[in-house]
Formats: structure tokens, sequence, C-alpha cells
């Protein structure tokens, strides 16, 4: 069979399983990242594309990915590779103040550079309204400065092709979580002639995440909503998960999840990954007995490979983090929250193909979605 | 120096049909022409520009066929001699000044020539525009080779001054683009007073003013009936055969040529009578009578529409008392097709069968075998945009901006050379192609659709000649609508699919005057259109603002991009680059590439190494204008400043 | 040919190229030349929209006796000179016969059809291979080459034109050329297209 141009689009792109990840990005003069879309702009006639094998959304064996990329013993079902759990904050207070939550995902990829573990960092920033683009930075204060959750997916891995071929030797990135198995899939190296530029991908720093939203539906809701008040930022707590808060001039403004829900991306219902498995390290906010308020100011960080573990070390040593214990029964909630998603995947995808063991471009076989099908 | 001042009388010349034309009406002493650019035309408006100041003419490109036909008839209630030129579907355009005009009738002789395209080499239909000589009642002439050209056009003056209106002279593709023999005869040298005088009684042909009514229309029947009359004896009607001809063949124009070769070719001289018609609106029945007495089987042999056989026909049956029934061969009865050119071969063939002959040059062995070759050794040429060519780059951003705009927008095609837009060549972003200017008004309409829930973004394209012939109402009607789309002016300087003609865009006129030019973008901007203007070489940037343009919702927007045609007189032949290939760098057909320069791009300065598997620069044919560096993914193609 | 009389008439010659080459140029100086011989010339040309990449021809009928039409009959060509080999192959099937002569340019110039990948162009032997089971007679001139020795590609057609007068198919005058070229541009020009002219020929007899 072939695994192209063609069969992406028909698989992926017009499927409606796109995220705009940006792995297809930057390979080539066929595809291009725009407006929250990923778009091909002329036919690619060839038979075999790295787009095809690179794409998050097209099947692979990800057990065979799984054992290949981490220690095999670290693998669990709910949460993929897993080392430990911490809850932590950036030391810096600036760091914090310019993050989502605890500015870890910041304190770490900037302690990355300082220490020349990498010589760029990318990761994602606003460009226009709520669109965010992928950027390559060389400066630790740079990283530092674009801290804060995206609602929009950025096409962050297109941004790290081009980051590759334009004379980086070590770069990190920080990825959601589709991004980190495109990242992933590439480390195997499934058109060698071509792939060697995967070498210089160092450190995989993921995101934990929900779901991401349609930029041209949250554009309009927003307008809708907040009108003229210019918007500073939002979130979605997990602990109260039922509505997203904006913080406006105006004050916070409080939407109601199922008025939000709808602007979610089509692809992101069929996302199995809330935790970034496929990563070094990945980060996301903290639950804590205090309550939101609290927690907003920390983060839980899941250490999945050895680099992760390291530069987590590397961080606490150099007091770039800091530490708390993790409260009783976070790990059984992560665990629960990330099989409430995998679960909500596989019952899409089902929707979507029409039968119970077809499951689009997961595999029905895989221990994983295996257990969930039964 | 041009043969068409200098020849001398008496002396043979190889010329073009329209410098037959041009030399007849410079011999009736033509004072006036004007004309809009349009192949097979072009050339008559060009040759006399390049005399008009030696021949003490004025000669104008006009900004589009009806203000042609205007200027011209100005010169001739002004008493001076005059011509309008354009191909058939100027006509179109010019028609509706061309009915009053035949009503009010002129003064000085007038002559009308239509160039027209049967088969449609350069054109986007091949219509037949004599219709209009019978729907307005005017004269009809056709001449039949190349040194009729010449004497017909000279005539015609004379004859429209005899009959005091405007005479249409028809020329085609393979008369007016063919180039063969012809006798010149004398110049005149004649000073010219040009008054328009108007204070006579309304309807006083020589003196009242020009004013078409209803009135008229009886004293336009009356000249009808006087050309009629003066047809009957017409030298141009000739005859050629045998007293009684086995089948006579009643043909005009070019048909007259390939019917002389068939009967040559086939040995028929003895059977088949040829009547050659020069004068093919009105009949003269007279004329047609006494040929029609001559045998009872009639092929008539004509290009595109059955006009000369229905004319012929309508006349048989009105005199079928006196010549009894005929049986006529031709379009209706499926001899000849009513689409395409004749040709020598098309009318031997009709021959042959109709009178049972055999006809065999070649061994049907031979052109068996020929064919093959020519199939498998010949490869197609499609028609592409020339190597260094604006609109590849204009076409390649609008085709990129739609693509990432995605909501499935299309561009409303127009009349040029990026007519060429709807193949792969323009990336197939044309969607509509019709008259000039339509791609505005069509686009205007489009727009006006989303109340009915169409939300794809819209595009239309003109160049610059385009822009002032007929995109100006279109845009105004757009902008005073607020019509949501983009206008993208494709300013190559000049009007260049016909060969460099002036237009009102250009500081130069069709007798390399200097006059002033017309700024497109402040036209558009005093229309109240939110109008940019970039430069289609540089990619990026002209994609970003088309993209920029589609959403931008709010009434109608202008996008001139300019850039010079890579043929225009200051480019040909002048490299901006030269370019080359770094075969290192190239990826070749590999993932990363696969071609894009050469499958996509398709410049006809880049070809492909099979060998090597790399681009390669044909530099015979790379105009050097750099754009494909900026295409290529790996910085394989290198400009260098030449 | 040294009677200056033509060795069939009409004499169907087809000057055939891609659109841009300078086809039409060709024919009319050649028309123009056998005028001068005293002969009835008739061309039958397209150009326009077909100059945009196309395939291009011009029909001459070179007759000491009448003019014809302007376009020659199936099976009746009686030479070709084509600017571009593969034109001179395409022709073969609509206009050739066992005897035709074929005069071709061999630099190849890609249609946008073959640039893509879409189709194949024919390597050299393949396109001699029906050439010369197919014609009469053919020469093959190397013109774009030794033009762009001479400093200039376009000056190939002026080396056909020599060409052509070497092979000694219809009588063609050295005299006629320079003065039909005269007539059209200064010296300086004048001598390189003379040059060429005479390269032509020369290739011819080599």
């Amino acid at each position: 069979m072939s695994t192209g141009q063609k069969e992406l689009k028909e698989g992926v792109l017009n499927a409606g399983l796109c995220i705009n990840c940006g792995a297809c990005v930057n390979l080539c003069p066929y595809f291009a990242a725009y407006k929250d879309r990923t778009v091909t702009l002329h036919v690619c006639d060839l038979e075999e594309g790295r787009c095809y094998a690179y794409c998050p959304r097209t099947p692979t064996d990800l057990e065979f990915l799984r054992r290949s990329l981490f220690d095999p013993d670290d693998l669990t079902a709910e949460l993929g590779p897993f080392k430990g759990l911490y809850i932590t904050r950036a030391a810096d207070e600036t760091v914090r103040a310019s993050a989502q939550h605890g500015g870890t995902v910041s304190a770490l990829m900037a302690l990355a550079l300082e220490e020349s573990l990498i010589d760029a960092a990318v990761l994602a920033e606003e460009s226009e309204r709520y669109l965010p683009q992928g950027i390559a930075v060389e400066d630790s204060s740079e990283v530092k400065r674009r801290g804060g959750s995206k609602f929009v997916t950025s096409p962050t891995v297109a941004a790290f092709n081009a980051a590759a071929s334009s004379g980086y030797d070590k770069i990190g990135v920080v990825a959601t979580p589709c991004q980190t198995l495109a990242l992933a899939k590439m480390r195997l190296k499934p058109q060698p002639a071509k792939d060697d530029y995967i070498d210089k991908l160092r450190l995989v720093i993921g995101l934990f995440c929900g779901w991401a939203f349609s930029w041209r539906d949250l554009s309009k809701l927003l307008q809708d909503k907040a009108e003229e008040a210019s918007i500073l930022g939002m979130d979605i707590p997990p602990s109260k998960y039922e509505c997203m808060e904006v913080y406006t001039t105006n004050g916070t403004l409080t939407i109601p999840l199922d008025e939000v829900l709808p602007c979610v991306k089509e692809g992101c219902q069929y996302c199995f990954d809330m935790t970034a498995e496929f990563s070094d390290l990945s980060v996301g906010s903290a639950r804590l007995p205090e309550g939101w308020d609290t927690a907003k100011g920390w983060n839980q960080v899941i250490v999945r490979s050895q680099a992760g573990q390291e530069l987590l070390d590397l961080a606490r040593s150099k007091g770039v983090l800091e530490f708390r214990d993790l409260p009783d029964g976070n790990l059984e909630k992560l665990k629960t929250a990330s099989m409430n998603k995998k679960r909500f995947c596989v019952e899409s995808l089902i929707k979507k193909s029409g039968s119970p063991d077809e499951l689009l471009y997961l595999d029905p076989h895989d221990p994983v979605f295996s257990s969930l099908l039964s | 120096m041009s043969v068409m001042l200098d020849g001398k009388e008496g002396m043979e010349y190889m010329v073009m049909g329209n410098e037959a034309i041009v030399r007849g009406a410079l011999e009736a002493g033509l004072k006036v022409a004007s004309g809009y650019p349009g192949t097979p035309s072009s050339e008559i408006i060009e040759r006399l520009s390049d005399v008009a100041k030696d021949a003490g003419i004025y000669v104008e490109w006009s900004v589009n066929e009806k203000v042609a036909a205007e200027v011209a008839a100005a010169a001739s209630f002004a008493q001076l001699r005059s011509l309008a030129s354009m191909k058939q579907v100027g006509v179109n355009v010019a028609s509706d000044f061309l009915l009053h005009l035949a009503i009010t009738g002129t003064r000085g002789g007038m002559v009308l020539v239509t160039c027209e395209d049967p088969a449609a080499h350069s054109s986007s239909n091949e219509g037949d525009s004599r219709g209009y000589a019978r729907m307005m009642e005017f004269p009809l002439l056709e001449p039949g080779d190349f040194q009729e050209a010449k004497d017909m056009t000279k005539w015609a003056f004379e004859f429209s001054e005899e009959i005091g209106n405007l005479v249409m002279v028809r020329s085609v593709t393979r008369l007016s683009h063919a180039s063969g023999n012809v006798k010149f005869g004398p110049l005149p040298r004649t000073e010219a007073q040009a008054e328009y005088r108007f204070s006579g009684a309304f309807l006083d042909p020589v003196a009242g003013p020009m004013i078409s009514t209803g009135f008229g229309h009886r004293i336009q029947q009356e000249k009808l009936k006087k050309v009629r009359e003066i047809f009957e004896d017409s030298p141009f009607n000739t005859y050629q055969g045998p007293d009684e001809p086995e089948l006579l063949i009643i043909t005009c124009s070019v048909g007259n040529l390939y019917c002389k070769e068939a009967i040559k070719a086939l040995g028929i001289e003895d059977r088949v009578g040829l009547l050659k018609m020069g004068t093919t609106w009105p009949l003269p029945p007279n004329l047609i009578k006494k040929y029609l007495l001559m045998t009872d089987e009639i092929l008539i042999i004509e290009e595109i529409l059955p006009f000369l056989e229905d004319n012929v026909k309508v006349l048989a049956a009105e005199m079928v008392q006196e010549i009894g029934a005929k049986k006529f061969y031709g379009k209706h009865a499926g001899q000849i097709p009513s689409f395409g050119e004749l040709s020598a071969d098309l009318v031997i063939q009709s021959l042959a069968d109709l009178l049972d002959l055999g006809y065999e040059t070649v061994a049907q062995e031979y052109t068996d075998k020929a064919s093959a070759a020519a199939f498998a050794r010949a490869p197609q040429r499609e028609l592409t945009f020339c190597p260094g060519c604006p609109h590849r780059a204009s076409f390649w951003a609008i085709h990129n901006a739609l693509e990432l705009d995605g909501r499935q927008g299309f561009v409303c095609g127009d009349i040029g050379c990026y007519s060429l837009a709807a193949l792969p060549t323009g990336f197939s972003t044309a969607k509509t192609g019709h008259a000039m200017g339509s791609g505005a008004g069509v686009a205007s309409g489009f727009a006006k659709l989303r109340q009915f829930g169409m939300d794809q973004p819209v595009l239309a394209v003109c160049g610059d000649s385009t822009f002032f012939h007929a995109a100006i109402p279109a845009l105004v009607n757009a902008v005073h609508h607020q019509a949501d789309f983009t206008l993208i002016v494709l300013d190559n300087s000049g009007t260049a699919m016909t060969g460099f003609q002036s237009h009102p865009g250009l500081n130069i006129n069709a007798m390399k005057d200097e006059v002033p030019a017309l700024d497109i973008p402040a036209i558009c901007q005093a229309m109240g259109a939110r109008v940019e203007v970039r430069d289609p070489f540089d990619l990026e940037e002209t994609q970003k603002t088309l993209n920029e343009l589609m959403e931008y919702t709010e009434g109608t927007k202008v996008l001139v991009l300019k850039q010079a045609c890579a043929l225009s007189p200051e480019k040909k032949r002048v490299k901006s680059y030269n370019m080359q290939i770094n075969e290192e760098n190239c990826i070749g057909q590999d993932c990363g590439c696969n071609r894009l320069c050469t499958r996509i791009f398709r410049c006809p300065g880049l070809i492909w190494d099979e060998v090597k598997k790399v681009a390669r620069i044909d530099e015979v044919i790379c105009a050097g204008c750099g754009v494909c560096a900026d295409i290529c993914p790996a910085g394989a193609i290198v400009r260098e400043e030449a | 040919m040294e009677n200056g009389k033509l060795s069939k008439d009409p004499y169907n010659l087809i000057i055939t190229g891609v659109g841009g080459q300078g086809n039409v140029l060709a024919s009319r100086i050649l028309g123009n030349m056998m005028v001068r011989q005293g002969c009835h010339v008739t061309i039958g040309e397209t150009f326009g929209a077909t100059q945009r990449g196309g395939s291009v021809m011009s029909n001459l009928r070179i007759s000491e006796i009448s003019a014809w039409s302007p376009q020659i009959p199936k099976g009746q060509a009686d030479m070709i000179v084509a600017l571009e080999p593969t034109e001179a192959i395409r022709l073969l099937g609509k206009y050739g016969h066992p005897e035709i002569k074929v005069l071709t340019n061999t630099r190849a110039i890609h249609s946008v059809g073959v640039i893509a990948g879409e189709l194949k162009y024919p390597s050299l032997n393949e396109i001699k291979e029906p050439l010369q089971e197919l014609t009469g007679e053919v020469w093959l001139v190397d013109a774009t080459e030794e033009a762009m020795k001479l400093g200039n590609p376009i000056l190939s057609n002026t080396i056909m034109l020599g060409a052509l007068a070497g092979t000694g198919v219809i009588p063609m005058q050295r005299d006629h050329f320079k003065e039909v070229m005269s007539e059209t541009m200064g010296q300086d020009r004048l001598e390189i297209n003379l040059k060429a002219y005479d390269l032509g020929a020369e290739l011819i007899k080599h």
C-alpha cells in the first residue's frame, strides 16, 4: 500500500483526524500550516512520504514504538512510560508570572539551554489572536517570556523541522501529546536516507492536553463573549472541569463547558493521549488539597525517560525548580483521567469507522486499547 | 522604411493578407485608422502606425472596438476615409455603435475590417460575424486571395462613399496571417480637409446632423437596394469552369483557394464550375440566378456558419419558378462541417465523395507508420506561459493563497495570455472564462450570492489592456454594489498576447508619440476599491496580500500585480539573472521535493535530467527571471545577477 | 538546381518548430528569397496563442506558375525544415510520404509535459530512427550549438536556412538572403547572419 500525500490527505486531512501538529510541514514544499489548518499546496505523487510516516494520525505499531524508545519496564497502560510523578514549580517568580501554572516547562527548557544540553528550544508563541506558531529560540530568556498555555494547537513540529535543517545541532521541543507522538515516530527513522536530522532532537517536554480549540470557532466564541474587552488569558481548571475561565481587562468571564466544547477541534476527539506519553518529561496542571487557587501555581510532572530524569534532577540540584510532596491519590486521579480520554477516543473512532473492530489509525490489538474494547 | 509605403506601383511583393489590406487602404487614400488588437487582425493597425507619420495619417489603438468604430466614424462624418479593424469578437463589442451607424450612414468612405479565426487558433471562440452585416444591413465583402484583399479594400472605400454607408471587409486567419504575392497599385497624393457639416436638414445625408432615428431605416433599405445592383456587376464575383457543369461550387473567402486546389488535384476542371463570391451580403440575385441555371447540383463551401449557403438558398427558393428545384450540398446536408476551418484536403474529400472519385496520395501503410512514430516519438506540446512570464508567478501565488485559504475559492478568468490559467501552466486556478472584462463582471455577480450561502472567496483576473477595454464598468458595478471579491490586475505593461500594442496605461501611443498614461491603482482607488500593488515575482508577499484581501470582506478589492512581460521590448533577450542548478543540493524526485520546479512549476526554462536525476536550466530557453530560485525547497536553484 | 528551376511545382516546404523559436521570421525570409527568384509564394501560418509553447508550422507553397492555397494537402510536403527535431516527426503522419526530405536541428526543446514527467522525450537515436525510415533523405544539424558558438542561439534559424540552401532542394541564392536581411537589420547584425548562413551551408557539405 502507498503511504504518501494522497493517503495522508484521504486518511487524515479529509477524514477530520488532523490536528495541525506540523509534523508534515517544512519537510517539503507540498504542505503548509495556515491559520490552524494543515494545507496541501500541490499534489505530490510519491508513493512513500515522510509526511505520512511522521503523522501521529496514521497507523503505527505503538507498542513497538514504546518499547523502542523507553525502558519496557517503565511502561504502564494508563500513563505510558512512567518513572515518577512530581509536584514542582519554577523557583523564579518572574518565570511563574508569565507561565500558565507553575512555570516548570519554561524553567526546564531554559535550564537545558543554559546548560548547553540543547542549542535551540522549539516552542509555541502566539502570532495573532489566539493563533500560535512554532518558533525556535536560542536564549533562555526567550523561553521564559513565552510561557503560558496556548488553546489552539501550534504547528510546533513544523518549527522543529525547520530548525533542524537550519543549522542547530541539539534541539529541545515543547510539545503537545500529538506532537510528542509525531516526534517519536520520527525517531524510528522510517525513511533512513532522509531522517538523519532527527538525531538533533535531544529533549521533548510534553504538555498535558485534554483537547485544543479550532481557531476559527474559538475566535468567534470569544468575540461574542468578551466583546470589546481584551483577553489576558484563559484556563480550564481540572478540579472544576465544567467551565472555562477567561481573564479579561473587565475581570474573569466564566463560560460553561457545553458552550465551549463545540469549539473543540474535531481531530482532538480522536486523541488517546492526555499526558504526552512519548516525551522525556510531561508537565501539566497540579491538583492540590488546598484547592485550585493554590494548585494553579504548581505543576505535575511525569518523568518518562532517563534523560527526563537527569534534567529534573539537575533542576532540583541547581535550585531551578521547587518541589513539594505528591498528595495522596493524585496518581490514581491522573490515571483515571488519562484512561477516560483513551476510552472517549476509542468510542469516537468506533463511531467514525462504524465498526467496533476498526479504530482507523489505532490498532485494536494494541495492549492499551484492546482492554478498552472488550 | 516599409514596403507598405515604398512598394512600387506595378511591382509584386510577398505580403501578409493583413498587409495587403493595409496597402489597399493606403492606395484608397485612408486618413484615419483605429482598432483594438486581436489575433489575427493586429498587423493592420501596426503596419498603418508604422507609416502613419510618413503617410500623414492618424492611427490609434483605441481602448476597445466600440470606441475604435466611433473614432473611425467621426473621421468619415468629417468626410475623410477611415478604417476600423478588429477580430471577430471585437465586432460584438462594436456592434452597439455599428447598428446606429448603419442607420445614419457615413460620408467619407468607411471600412470595417474584421479578421476572423475559424478553428479558433488564437481565440476563445470561432464566432462568425458575417451575420452582423445581414442583421445591420450593410454590405459585406470577402476577399478570396491576397491580391483581392488589397484590391477589394481599396474599392471598399469608394463603394462606401457611393452608397453612403460603411462597408465590412472580412478576412480570416488563413488570409490575414498567410502571405502571398500582391501586385501594388499607385498611392494617391491627396490633401484632406476635415469638416463636419451639420446645419442641413435632419435626414440630409451630406449636410445634416448624424443622428440615428427610426426614420433612417427606410433610407438604409434604399441603400441596400443600390448595393445589390452594384454587386450584380462586381468583378469580385468570378466564375471558372464549363458552361454546364455537373456540379456548381459556390464559395467565398479562402474557400476559393482550397476549391481551386481541390479541382486541380482531382483533375475535374471540365466537370465542376467554381463561383467565387466576393460580395457575400447582400447577394446579387440575378448573378446567382445565372449560375444556378447552369446545373441542378450545387455545393456551397465556406467556413464556420452556413451564411452564404442560407442566403443562396433563400434566393433559390424565391426563384424556384424560374430555375427549378435544386439539390444543395454543404453544411446542412453534411458535406462541409459547420465548425473549424477548411483545408484543401477537406474540399478534396467532399468533392471526391460527391463525384464518386478515388483519391489517395500516400499509401495508408506509410501514414499509419508515420502517425505511430509521431505518437511515440513526438511528445504533445501543451500551451504554457513563456519562460520568465510574470503570470506563472502570479498564478503560483494565487494558487497557494487559495489553497491556504481553504474555502474553495476560485478565479474568474478573462481574455489574454492569462486565459491559460485554466491549464496546469496556471495551476488550473481559472474556473470561468468568457469575454473581455467578463472575469470582473462574473466575479461581481458571484460575490452577491453571499445571502444564498455562498462563502467561497472570489477572485477575478484581467490584464492591463483588458482593464481599460472592458473591466472598468464591471469594477464600477462591483464597488457600487459592495461586491466582496478581489480583482487582480495582471499588469504586464502592454497588450502582450497580440504583440505589445500600446494601451491607455502606457505613456506611448500607436504612433510612438508621448501621451499621458492612466494610472490603474489610482483609478481603482478613485472608484472606492481597496487597492494594493505588488510585484508578482515576490511570491510570498503576493500570496500574503491575497490571503489578507480574501479575509477582508468589506466591499471590492483590487490587487495590481505589476511586472513586465518577458517578451516586452525592454525585457526580451535580457536576462535579469543567470540561473544555475547546484546539483549537490538538488533533491530531485525524492521525498522533500519530488521535482517541484519541473513537475509543478513547469517553467520551460527548467528541464529534468533523466540520467542524473536533477533539474537543469536550459540556457537557451531560460529568460533569467529568477523566480524558480524562490520555489526551490533546497536552495539548489541559484540566481546570480546577470 | 544550377538552372534555378524548382524540382517540382508547386514545391511544398514546411518550416516547423516550437512557439518562440522564430518560425514565422524564417518562413518570411525564405519566402521573400523565393519571390526574388521569380516565384509565386504562399505562406500559411498561424500565430498568437499557439506561440505559447505549442508546435508551430509554416506552410510554404513555392511555384513558378501560380499561387496555391496556404495549407499543404495531406501527404504532399516535399521538404520539412524542423527547428526542433521531434516536430519533424510529428508532421510525417499528415504531410509525409516515402520520398519526403527532412532537415532538422538536433537541439531538443522539452514540452511542459516532458518537463513535468508526464511524457517522455526520445533520445537522439529514437529521433533518427523514424526519420531515416520514413523519409527519402534526412540531414541533421546541430544548429543551436553552432549558433551559441557564434554568440546567440537565435542565429540557429539562419544556420538552418543556410543548411537548407546547402541541401540544394530548392534554388536559393545567397545574394537574395543578403538583400532580404539587409531590409530589416543593420550592418553588424547582417554580417553575423551571413556568417551563420554560410556556416549552415558548410555543415551540410561536410
